[in-house]
Parts: C-alpha cells; structure tokens; sequence
C-alpha cells in the first residue's frame, strides 16, 4: 500500500527525468506519451494506496513511510517520508487522475508546437511537485512541494517565453507566491522552535500546549502560503495574469494542482487552525470576501479564459469558507468536484480556442453551438456543474458548504452563509453570460479563420479527456448525497475531524435557495443576452470591476512605485555622489600617486647602489639607537 | 687561541667591504661593478670565518662556502650579461643602461 505512495510519487519525476535526459532522441509524441503514461501510473499508485487504505481497520489508516533521514540536527531530525492517510490519498488520486487526463488533452492541444518535449518534462514535473506537496510527512517536505509548485508554475505560465507578457505574468505568479513562501518558512521556523519537530503528529500533539500568540503567528504564516497558493484576496492578482499560459496549463494550475494546494493545507493543518480559531475564521472571511469579489470580476471580463480564472477564485474562495469553519470534508469534497468541472471547462474551452486559431476574446465567439455540439455539451455540463443545479457534481459539493456555513451560526456564520448565497447567484449569471456569448446567437468574426478538422471537433487526445471529465461531473457528485449516504465526507473526517455538521433538513432546503438563487443568476444572464446588454449597466461599476477592483494599481502605489522611488533616490543621492565618485577617486588618485612614485625609479644602477647603502646605513643607525 | 685579535679581522673586513662599495657606487664600467660586488662578498666571508673561528665551530665556514658558491654562480651570469652586451655592440657603461627608468 505504502508502495503505491512512493510510485505514485516518483514516477511523474522518472516521466521527467526520461523526457530530460532522452533529449531529441525522441519524438515529440513519444515525449508526450512518457509525459501521459508515467502520470496515469502515478494514478494507479494512487488507486493502490487509497484501495489498500479502505481495505485497511479504520483505527489504521495513517501510514508513515520514511525513506531516510534527511536533515538532522542536534534532536531536531526531518525524514524524507511520505504519509498516506484518507486525506493525502484523495488527492493523490484528484492529483494523478485529473492531472493525467491534462497531460493527455496537451498532446492533442500542443501537437506542432516547437517545444513540446519542454512542456512535457514541466507538467511531468508540475504533477510531481503537487503529489510531494500532498504526500510530505512533515512541513518541510510539505514546503519543498509548496515551492516546487510554484517553480513549475513559473515555468509553465512563461511557457511561451516570447511573449512579453507571458514572462511578466510568470514573474507576477513567482513574487506573490514567493510572499507566501516566505510565511510558510517563517510559520516552519516557528514550529521548530517551539514543538521542535516538523512531523505532522509531532507538531499536532503539541499545538495545544503552546502559548496562544505562538499558536496564532504560526497559524498566520501558514495562511499567508495558503492564501498566495490559492490566489485568495490579498494575493490573488497572480491568478488571472497566469492565463498567458497555455490552455491546459491553466487547468492544470486550476484544477489538480497549485491552487487546491492552499485548501489542502487549511486541511491538513486543521489542529494548528483549530488551535488559533480567529485565524481560521479569518481564512473563512478572506474565502468569502475573494468568492464575491471574483464572482462580481468575472461578470465584465472578455477573455474566455480570465472568466473561467475569476471562477475559479471565487471557487477556491468556497472552499477556504468551508476549511474556515471546520467543514473540511466539504472542502476537499469542493476541491473534487471543481477538480472535475474546471479541468472540463477549460478544456472545452481549449478546444474553441484551438478551433478558432488561439482567440480567446468572446465578443468575437457566438454561435458555436452547430460547429462544436460535443464541445458544447461538455461546456454546458461544465457550466451547469459550475452553478449548481443538480444532479451535476458542484451542486452536491457547493450546498454542502452554504449549509455548514449556516449551521455554525452566529454572526460569521450568517455573514459566510449569505456571501455563498450571493456568490451562487453572481456564478449563475457570470457563468451563463460566458456560456451564452460563446455558444448561442450568431456566428462572429473569429468563425471565418477557423480550422476545420476532417474528423470532428478537434484531435482525439483532446476529445476522450473532455468526454471523460463531462462523466465526472455530472456524476462525481453523487459520493455525497444527503441523509443517504456520505463516504466522501466521513472518509475525510477521519483524518480531519468536521467541527461542524449540518443536519439533513438543513441541507436540502439550502439547496433549494442556493439553486433557486444559481437559477435566477441564469434567467439575468439569459434575458441580458436577448436583449443585448450587459449584465453590468452602470459605466462607473464596469469600470471598477473592469480594472479588478484596483488591486493591480493599489498595490504599484503601494509597493512598486515607492520602490522605484526610493531606489532612485538613493541612486541619485548615495550611489552616484558617494560611490562611484569615490571609485573614481581611488582609482585617480593611484595613477597620481604612481606617477610621484615613478621618478625615484631612474634607471641609474649606480643610485640604486647608493639607496641600498643608504637604507643599510640608517638601519644600522635604526637598530644602534634602538639598542 | 694564536694569530691576531678577532677586531683586526673585522676592521680588514670593513675596509674590503667598503672599497666594494664605493666601487658599486662609483664606477662606470659593468666589469668594475662586478668585481666590486665580489670584493664585498669576500669581506663577507672573512667575516663569518673571523666569527667561526673566535666561536670554535664549523657553521660560519660552511656559510662562507655557499657564499662562494653563489659568488661563482654570480659572475657566470654577470659575466656572461656581459660578453652579450659587448656581442650587441652595446656600450659598456652602467649609467647609459637606463630603459628601466620611470
């Protein structure tokens, strides 16, 4: 079992090292059959470990398996070792599995581009750093994944390094995730000095006895990594920029790896958030905040990508909601099912993309309905999913959240309960209004340079893993089902106890606001469509929500500009005056100092004799008189 | 112990030592400054005999031993710098060799 922990592991880094090391010896193709291959055996390691778990005794389900010890000082000592357990193996398999069927839909996406073995070996990469990151036995192997993520998100955003604004959007992910890996470290830091161990276990049988601001700066740090990872409001400006990559590098990022990361942590490290309560509930009214202002962002933008990024955000921003108040198990079981929906969204949207010769802007899409009907299927299950409306899988997960939020009550229980309220309607209209401008009305301009394939809507490697994710969401959902049965959620409980559980009354007449709610955000969008109009009417709100709500240009006063400011200054004032005229001096002054020196050197033997005869006498002299 | 004081051997010492000198510092020709420098070697060496003998041991006399033997490795190159400046018709005059001059 423990076994399938360790392939699963390490076989997307041999598909990497394979691709790397084999250079162009090989194929593009075959690179991405290694790239495909290597993370579909990953998913049977996955399946192994989480089979050989549920056949486990439930009081045995936390396997620790060390490869060796990697750092060790004094009595502190790190292993290099994984640990399977209900929660690192459910995303084993959402890692390996979803991610598998990414790398499959690349080879038909990215066929012809030059650097396809390249891409390969990142995303092989990229699925290995997200299973370190879910599989680490301790913090600082968690850390190493957390940083690895971001390494190879940087790499694949700035895929296209020739574009100018795909490496400046690689940069912007790389800076604010690198803030959040600073927390994180310092977060670490803390730990060791006050429970001396890193080893998950370790640190929870401790965390009770700490001081509260230990406990709570750690908690702090913690968050501050979760919050960059997961692209949540005060870091989430990253998230929307990253859509320079290519498409399914974004699902990769929004589906299996990277931004569920910071959910996952919230999970994992549910004893430390317990222990520090107002942090938690922090992390719950950042979610809550990030899922309306990304829902609100969504409703203006134009690139078919940045919507579904906003809508991502405002997802993740459910899932922090539901981490934040306990109910873990709905978070992970969120994190799935957008899993599912969101790798399907932008796939489907790929295959529009790449039938419309890489447009991505709406207003210039309409009509694909006739030419893509399994594409728009699939984006329509995709987006129905999105919503909420049963019995696709978002429905199941999404009301489980609303309903815990509501079941915790009191004030930050009924402000969460009506921003999830609010955030299913803003998705009913967002997502629809994209659904809509794409795929009904009248053929637009993009149509005309559009490539028509002989056989279909696209190549095959793009089409099975988009049918296969269209099955996954409309029934992935069906793990949870209210008051029938509930092993998704009890299975997580077991590695993170729910602080909260809704009864199931509660839940199926949330369900019905929330979808009553999910549906009215589609009626608006659907009568704003055939009426022409836009679902924001006043200029001064577009405005604002069309420049993100000045985040970007908040943080370049706040940050960039000064920086600027003083670095010139200090150039100005200190570098120029001070340094490099005294360089300058010193070097000018040596020339003029030579230039004294040289005379004594006369060429004349003879004086040279006397200086010598001179020297010895005055040091006779010298040593006489010291004597 | 026979012969003469160990001062006189020291003032013959500085008289030879002084004459090398003034012969470094004052002559022109580069033969005549070798010979100087060789001069001054020997006051050297009669020096350290001087001493050896006044102490009774043998470590002065070995010194004046190699002393001569760099001497002789000295006047080979001196020498034969020079046989080459005659062969390149340079004139043989220590203050006209000045191309190191600052």
């Amino acid at each position: 079992m423990i076994a399938g922990g360790w392939i699963c592991l390490l076989a997307p880094l041999a598909g990497a090292l394979a691709i790397v090391l084999a250079g162009q010896r090989i194929s593009r193709r075959t690179a991405g059959w290694i790239s495909t291959l290597t993370t579909f055996v990953a998913f049977g390691g996955a399946l192994m470990a989480f089979l050989g778990l549920w056949a486990a005794d439930p009081d045995d389900r936390e396997r620790v398996s060390t490869a060796y010890t990697w750092l060790a000082a004094g009595g502190f000592e790190v292993g290099f070792q994984i640990l399977v357990d209900p929660l690192s193996s459910v995303m084993m398999l959402i890692v390996s599995g979803v991610g598998g069927l990414i790398v499959w839909y690349s080879m038909g996406y990215m066929a012809g581009d030059d650097e396809e073995r390249r891409y390969f070996a990142y995303m092989s990469i990229f699925v290995f750093s997200m299973l370190m990151l879910v599989e680490a036995g301790n913090f600082l192997l968690l850390l190493v994944g957390w940083g690895l993520v971001g390494l190879a998100s940087y790499l694949l955003i700035g895929f296209w390094h020739k574009r100018p604004e795909a490496v400046a959007a690689a940069k912007k992910a790389f800076v604010m995730n690198a803030i959040g890996d600073a927390t994180f470290a310092l977060a670490c830091v803390l730990l060791i000095w006050e429970t001396g161990t890193l080893e998950f276990f370790g640190v929870f049988a401790e965390v009770d006895s700490l001081s509260t601001t230990s406990v709570n700066l750690i908690a702090l740090g913690l968050l501050g990594g979760a919050v960059a990872k997961s692209a949540q409001i005060p870091l989430q400006t990253w998230l929307p920029d990253a859509m320079e990559g290519p498409t399914p590098v974004s699902a990769l990022i929004h589906a299996a790896t990277m931004v569920t990361a910071g959910v996952y942590l919230l999970a994992r490290a549910s004893p430390v958030f317990e222990a520090a309560p107002d942090v938690q509930h922090l992390a719950a009214i950042l979610g809550a905040a990030t899922l309306l202002v990304a829902g609100l962002i969504a409703l203006v933008q134009w690139d078919i990508k940045r919507v579904i990024a906003y809508s991502t955000m405002s997802q993740i921003g459910y899932m922090f909601m539901a981490a934040g108040i306990g109910a873990y198990g709905y978070a992970i079981f969120h994190l799935m099912t957008h899993a599912f929906f969101k790798a399907l969204l932008f796939m489907s949207a790929g295959v529009v993309i790449h039938h419309l010769q890489g447009e991505q802007d709406i207003r210039r899409m309409g009509g694909l309905k006739s030419v893509l009907p399994k594409t728009h299927i699939a984006f329509l299950v995709g987006t129905l999913a999105l919503v909420g409306i049963p019995p696709f899988a978002g429905f199941w997960s999404k009301d489980g959240i609303i309903t815990s939020a509501f079941a915790t009550g009191g004030a930050l229980g009924w402000s969460l309960y009506i921003a999830g309220l609010v955030g299913a309607l803003l998705t009913g209209a967002y997502a629809f209004r994209l659904y809509y401008t794409v795929f009904r009305g009248e053929a637009q301009s993009a149509e005309a340079e559009a490539v028509h394939h002989e056989h279909g809507e696209g190549p095959r490697s793009m089409l099975v893993p988009v049918g296969i994710l269209t099955v996954l969401s409309t029934i992935g959902g069906l793990v949870v089902i209210p008051g029938v049965w509930h092993p998704f959620t009890s299975w997580i409980g077991e590695t993170a106890e729910p602080l909260v559980e809704p009864t199931v009354l509660e839940d199926y007449a949330m369900s019905v606001l929330a979808v009553a709610l999910g549906l009215i955000g589609f009626y608006v969008a659907r009568r704003a469509f055939h009426a022409g109009r836009q679902l924001v009417t006043s200029p001064g709100a577009w405005r604002v929500l069309e420049h993100k709500l000045y985040f970007d240009e908040l943080y370049d006063a706040l940050f960039y500009r000064p920086a600027v400011a003083i670095s010139t200054a200090l150039r100005r004032n200190f570098e120029e005056p001070v340094i490099e005229r005294s360089l300058d001096e010193i070097g000018s002054g040596t020339i003029r100092v030579g230039d004294d020196v040289a005379r004594v050197q006369s060429g004349l033997l003879r004086a040279y004799a006397v200086a010598i005869a001179a020297g010895v006498c005055v040091l006779v002299v010298v040593f006489v008189a010291v004597r | 112990m026979d012969g003469p004081d160990i001062g006189w051997y020291l003032i013959v010492a500085a008289l030879l030592f002084g004459i090398g000198a003034l012969g470094v510092m004052m002559r022109r020709s580069p033969l005549i400054v070798l010979l100087s420098t060789e001069i001054m070697l020997n006051a050297a060496n009669l020096t350290l005999i001087a001493f050896a003998r006044q102490q009774g041991d043998l470590d002065g006399q070995i010194f004046a031993l190699a002393v001569m033997a760099v001497a002789a490795a000295e006047v080979a190159i001196g020498l034969g710098l020079i046989v080459a400046m005659a062969r390149r018709r340079i004139v043989l005059d220590v203050d006209q060799a000045s191309a190191l001059r600052g």
